[in-house]
């Protein structure tokens, strides 16, 4: 019987890694995992996602088991060897030092390159769009025919942002009244708007589509209603779409959808 | 180099001794106040720490309960909320959207500043510390009694702003500018943020004086014989946080009260020129956001230390006890410990990847923060090698040890992802770091403290928990908080985002309903079976079985007083001959060896022949 | 079942104390753990279900007494039924199937179809009454809209004209910039039609509400505070006026003239700019030299109008009161002193509870190229036209020519691009980077 709860105790520590394993292996099959990607740095944040998942993934397992083993194995009603009086070993310490320092030093150097991608190395262009954080709406505004902002061409919109697919996108990010975060699930993309910064964010999406722009950071009462829509879609169509709406922006008759 | 082995030994009349006789002599002014002087204005440390644990253990209870009113939120947006609905009867049992914003703020702040800190280094810090190095109380006694009571106006100042207009503070813990810094950006951006920032400097001025008086008992107070490297690790632990406090606080409380100024005082630190905030101009300008987050994890990222390494200290002394085994690597222990601290310092910036912060900045901060696994991870194979080849016992203080170290190797091991910034890209801000941070912080530092009360709740009250009753108690919490908090990872892998009061309206997050709906019910089991320790703990309390002077054959100096020790601790005067971790030593007939045994050849030979 | 009992078993057999105190030990937690979870599951109930809040402002106002009120209350509920389960007479118009999708609380119909949408969307900002008082309208500026008046701002229609359905569609989609207002364009369009209807049926509601309850300061002594129970004095009387506005709608749609194709864009804004400062539209009284908003600002929208005068006569009818001597009264007069009394401090307490702050309005700031009802030189054209209903702005309707309103737009919307005057406190340039 006192071999029982000790056979208990072990079984729920060993739970932990297989069925942590399980959740993670089932958690795609429910289409709870990582959203689709449509953009071309997105590979690159993903593959480091799953190198990471792989690597901690081994390691968990290994000392879960470990964990599970010894509190099954060294059980005071099981084992009846004598306790091995120990105060450490100089070997391993130096060994379970060096090994995931280098693991981590090689992780930290072999991931500087993507984040420079999309962070550090901007495309030398003008802004495709301004967007503007403000509680609780994502304000657009395209430069319009001259391609410079803050003209009278300008057009503004809300929420609808409609963006060319395969090119190099530069957004400039800025917020008017507190913090927000423009994140794009589906473009790997995610950037706090910051109330007197104008921050670049570029992208290119390989893949034409509708997708949710979200707001991560806290913006207030209203931070889970600060929805967006990406739409990514051909050079052609996207001028069109520019022009139906500078025409509805400079409407001098209503239309006839709306009586 | 052996511990055993050292010879200095720091001999010294402790100056409190003959004030504590003098104190503990019946008082002629009556029986109310002896009855203030012992047990509300005492400056007995033990006594303070019980009132810190009682304090922290009922705001657990509160910001558990706002816990559930946030899963409600998240697992059935605005259905109405069951029992406490009727409390805010908003339309009916629904909750409005700033009231949601609110509960995770609130939340998170009475965790963090009212539970989790407050009783590492408030409750166990000061019940532990003399007790563990052979003092009769603290260095400054009455600093002691006002550390306590300089939470109560932050327990009064955090408790009141849930009543105030607009209610309180909901701007997220870390009260973000220019949400936090502008009143008219929220409605809990009025008087319930002013209330939050004097609460949260008052805790900070309570952990200061706690924090001073720490660094001070154990450089000073050792009993003889009591080296700094025959301290248990808890003591150590809590001398790392208690200069980690030292160090970090005050930059916190000076970012407090620059928010404060620019709130009521219509300074600008925080708010950029112009900004206009719900159609109200802002007074002042030419202030940066960035600086606020700068400030505030320079203190809060070493906070998180804090609130993690004293429960790692705990957790290797209890796990030794019950492996009766000497700790795997005692000064790697401690070099990790400190290395955590050091490093401590220099990663603030982790949290601030995607906040605007210049990218090349991101990139030393991503180095310095995959280092500070390494510590960790040191500890974590040690304890494994603690373990390994001991003899456990399944008590229950055991089994949440245990479970603290599996836990810790879940919210570390998450950690790596968030370091990686291309990751961070992604994850930030997401559930992922909801998991994660729980896996630390509940998961690993409460569990940690539960450990701790059924390992020293004989100390305190001279008598034992119910094991039965603890173990249903461990069973039950370790089964629904996995069941919460591991679906948190994937969850965090679609990009579900934190804070929202209602995701479900993203196209991309519409198919999670029911995965949080089920980590809801696990979160009210999860609360639910804390009524069986709130139970145990208060019938023990009264009911249980005495204890005696050391029940779990342990060596460190507490179990030599008198259980629950008297005022002064220790009826004789301790005199340290060796560490705390003598378990198992070959040739001697007791398993364990404590650190007041006189001094032994056969136990000196083994543990020369050990190493 | 039996598994548990095995698990039962290793537990207990864990336990190192001696079995007498353990089974002693184990019953009496055992019944206190009973206790705990008895004592927190008695605390669980039905939370009330959503009710619409009385419009007490008006019933004070009008001096109803609390059993006149039932009677308003009694007579709303029959013909509107509750915030879950609307109803509509036949002579609204209204399509109740739109006002099901809308109501009721928050939740998925077999298929999954969304329900409840104004309480996941709206309610909490326009309260479930539409009155305008959901528990977070105190801290927005502006007040969101009370739609119990009946008065819209952004339309289509002249002055005192209803909103057309398309008016509320297009607010609901493009949201009203530079207030809370948000846009729900990426609800699907049934939705928003659903949301328009529930709208329209909060505030046909909320009219009807209080023509009864000015009815009753109509009604004579014979009348013994009763209004008149048949049905022809409630539709005649009540009902159908505010039916007939609301149909009504769509035949005052303001006729716009197309602007001329030919214009001079320059002499156009030149001629605007004469209109602006000139004294026939005299835009430059309230919306200032500069066009920052910043001349006359100090008064209220007809919302906060309300409370203030409601306030005025509370503070006023106080004053009056503590003034007279009670002691050369009759029994008679101090009978209806003490009523007058005893209705002041109610109409106090009730302002209180039931009234936001009164906040004035100030003029749009015209340099920041915000513009709450849109930006279209359409939408600029119906404002001058028609002035903002609820709002001091006045209609341009018979004091400038239609074309000449046209001149004005062109000017405004150059606005936040053209700056030739001094630099106000407002730094029109930073705004208009701000947009």
């Amino acid at each position: 019987m006192k071999r029982l709860a000790g056979l208990f105790w072990s079984l729920l520590f060993l739970a932990v890694p297989i069925l942590g394993v399980i959740t993670f292996a089932v958690a795609p099959a429910y289409d709870i995992w990582l959203p689709k990607d449509v953009s071309e740095h997105g590979a690159a944040v993903d593959g480091l996602f799953y190198f990471i998942l792989w690597l901690t993934g081994v390691v968990f397992i290994a000392t879960e088991v470990v964990l599970f083993w010894f509190i099954w194995k060294y059980d005071a009603n099981n084992e009846k060897a004598e306790v091995k009086y120990r105060h450490g070993s100089h070997v391993l310490e130096v060994v379970w030092t060096i090994v995931p320092a280098a693991v981590l030093l090689f992780l930290a150097i072999y991931q500087m390159n993507t984040w420079a991608d999309v962070k550090m190395r901007r495309p030398n262009m003008a802004p495709t769009v301004e967007v503007i954080g403000r509680q609780f709406e994502w304000r657009l505004r395209y430069p319009g025919r001259d391609g410079m902002l803050g003209t009278p061409d300008d057009l503004h919109l809300v929420n609808d942002l409609h963006l060319p697919v395969d090119e190099d996108i530069l957004i400039q990010l800025k917020s008017m009244d507190v913090l927000h975060s423009f994140f794009l699930p589906n473009v790997r993309i995610k950037q706090d708007a910051v109330p007197g910064m104008k921050i670049p964010v570029w992208f290119k999406a390989r893949e034409e589509g509708v997708f949710d722009i979200v707001c991560a950071e806290l913006c207030g009462w209203g931070h889970y209603k600060m929805k967006g829509r990406v739409t990514f879609e051909s050079r052609e169509s996207y001028e069109q779409w520019l022009e139906v709406k500078y025409q509805e922006q400079e409407a001098t008759q209503a239309s006839n959808s709306e009586t | 180099m052996s511990t055993a082995d050292t010879k200095t030994t720091i001999v010294q009349d402790s100056p409190q001794k003959q004030e504590t006789q003098v104190h503990a002599q019946p008082s002629p002014a009556g029986k109310l106040s002896t009855f203030l002087s012992t047990y509300v204005f005492s400056k007995d440390h033990k006594v303070i720490g019980l009132q810190f644990l009682f304090s922290t253990l009922l705001w657990f209870l509160i910001g558990g309960l706002l816990a559930l009113a946030v899963r409600w939120q998240v697992a059935w947006p605005w259905s109405d909320v069951p029992v406490v609905g009727k409390l805010f009867a908003q339309q009916g049992g629904q909750m409005a959207p700033e009231f949601y914003t609110m509960l995770f703020t609130m939340h998170a702040t009475v965790m963090i500043f009212l539970v989790i800190i407050p009783i590492l280094a408030g409750a166990f810090g000061n019940f532990l510390i003399p007790l563990m190095i052979g003092a009769d109380d603290m260095a400054f006694p009455t600093l002691n009694m006002l550390s306590y009571w300089f939470m109560w106006p932050a327990f009064i100042a955090f408790g009141a702003s849930f009543f105030v207009e607009g209610g309180a503070a909901s701007s997220g813990w870390t009260s973000y500018p220019t949400l936090a810094t502008n009143v008219n950006s929220s409605p809990g951006a009025g008087w319930g943020q002013t209330l939050w920032l004097i609460g949260l400097t008052f805790v900070g001025v309570s952990s200061m004086l706690g924090s001073v008086n720490y660094m001070t008992t154990i450089i000073l107070m050792r009993a003889p014989g009591m080296t700094m490297f025959r301290l248990p690790m808890t003591i150590w632990a809590m001398f790392i946080t208690a200069v980690l406090q030292a160090f970090a606080l005050p930059v916190l409380t000076a970012a407090g009260f620059m928010q404060l100024a620019d709130r009521s005082l219509g300074t600008g630190f925080f708010t950029p020129e112009g900004n206009i905030v719900n159609n109200a101009i802002a007074t002042a300008g030419g202030g940066q956001p960035l600086l606020w987050q700068h400030l505030f994890w320079f203190y809060s990222h070493p906070a998180v230390y804090i609130m993690i390494l004293p429960a790692m200290g705990m957790v290797s002394d209890i796990l030794t006890c019950f492996a009766r085994k000497p700790l795997f690597g005692y000064r790697p222990m401690v070099y990790s410990v400190a290395g955590i601290a050091g490093l401590g310092f220099i990663v603030w910036g982790h949290h601030m990847f995607m906040s605007g912060m210049n990218p090349a900045l991101g990139t030393t901060f991503m180095v310095s923060t995959m280092m500070i696994a390494l510590p960790s991870a040191v500890k974590t194979f040690n304890w494994l090698g603690t373990i390994w080849a001991g003899r456990i016992q399944f008590t229950t203080s055991m089994l949440f040890a245990l479970s603290f170290v599996s836990m810790f190797i879940i919210g570390g091991l998450s950690g790596i992802f968030m370091a990686a910034t291309p990751v961070d890209i992604f994850i930030h801000d997401t559930y992922f770091i909801v998991a994660h941070f729980h896996y630390v912080l509940f998961a690993g530092t409460a569990m940690g403290v539960w450990a701790a009360i059924y390992f020293w709740f004989p100390k305190m009250f001279g008598r034992t928990m119910n094991e039965f009753w603890g173990k249903v108690h461990f069973f039950l919490t370790f089964i629904f908080l996995n069941g919460t908090f591991f679906t948190m990872h994937i969850l965090g892998a679609v990009g579900f985002p934190r804070r929202l009061a209602d995701a479900y309206h993203y196209e991309t997050f519409h198919h999670l309903q029911p995965l949080n709906a089920f980590m809801t019910y696990c979160a009210i089991g999860m609360v639910a079976s804390q009524i069986i320790f709130a139970v145990n703990f208060f019938w023990s309390m009264f009911y249980g079985p005495v204890a005696g002077r050391n029940p779990w054959n342990s060596n460190t100096l507490e179990w030599t007083a008198p259980s629950p020790p008297g005022h002064g601790n220790f009826d004789f005067q301790p005199i340290v001959h060796r560490g705390p971790y003598e378990y198992s030593v070959p040739g001697i007939e007791s398993d364990h060896l404590m650190q007041t045994d006189p001094p032994n050849a056969a136990a000196a030979a083994a543990a020369a022949a050990a190493h | 079942m039996t598994e548990s009992i095995v698990v039962n078993n290793v537990i207990a057999s864990c336990c190192d104390l001696t079995s007498v105190r353990k089974v002693r030990a184990l019953n009496l937690l055992g019944v206190m753990c009973i206790v705990a979870a008895s004592l927190l599951a008695t605390g669980c109930g039905q939370t009330p279900a959503a009710s619409f809040r009385l419009n007490l402002v008006e019933s004070s106002k009008q001096q109803l007494t609390t059993s006149q009120e039932q009677q308003v209350a009694t007579i709303l509920a029959a013909l509107f039924g509750t915030p879950d389960d609307p109803r509509v007479p036949p002579e609204c118009n209204l399509d109740i199937a739109k006002l099901k999708l809308a109501a009721g609380p928050v939740r998925s119909d077999i298929v999954g179809r969304k329900n409840g949408l104004y309480r996941e969307h709206c309610s909490h900002c326009h309260g479930v009454t539409g009155d305008g008082m959901g528990p977070t309208a105190a801290f927005l500026n502006p007040y969101p809209r009370d739609y119990r008046p009946g008065v819209f701002k952004f339309k289509s229609t002249e002055r005192a004209d209803k909103p057309t359905h398309s008016d509320l569609v297009m607010v609901l989609n493009n949201g009203l910039a530079g207030s809370s207002m948000p846009s729900f364009a990426l609800l699907s369009d049934a939705k928003i039609d659903a949301l328009a209807e529930y709208v329209k049926y909060l505030s046909i509601r909320g009219e009807v509400e209080l023509s009864l309850m000015r009815a009753y300061f109509e009604l004579d002594d014979e009348d013994e505070g009763v209004l008149p129970q048949s049905r022809e004095f409630l539709f005649e009387e009540i009902i159908d006026p505010v039916a007939e506005r609301w149909a009504s709608a769509e035949d005052a749609i303001i006729d716009v003239p197309e602007m001329p194709s030919d214009l001079d864009m320059a002499v156009s804004i030149a001629k605007g700019k004469e209109l602006f400062y000139g004294n026939k539209a005299n835009c430059v009284k309230c919306h200032g030299v500069s066009g920052l908003g910043d001349g006359q600002a100090n008064d209220y929208d007809d919302w906060n109008k309300v409370v203030v005068q409601a306030q005025k006569t509370v503070e006023g009818g106080m004053k009056q009161a503590e003034k007279v001597s009670t002691w050369d009264m009759s029994a008679e007069e101090r009978d209806e002193h003490q009523t007058e009394l005893a209705w002041l401090d109610r109409f106090e307490t009730v302002l209180d509870a039931n009234a936001l702050r009164p906040r004035m309005i100030r003029p749009r700031n015209l340099r920041q190229g915000v513009y709450r009802g849109g930006m279209r030189p359409l939408d600029l054209y119906y404002r001058i036209h028609a002035g903002v209903n609820g709002a001091p702005m006045p209609a341009a309707k018979g004091t400038v020519p239609p074309e000449d309103i046209w001149h004005i737009v062109n000017y405004i919307r150059s606005l936040p691009y053209d700056f030739n005057g001094t630099l106000g406190v407002d730094r029109p340039m930073v705004a208009r980077d701000r947009m």
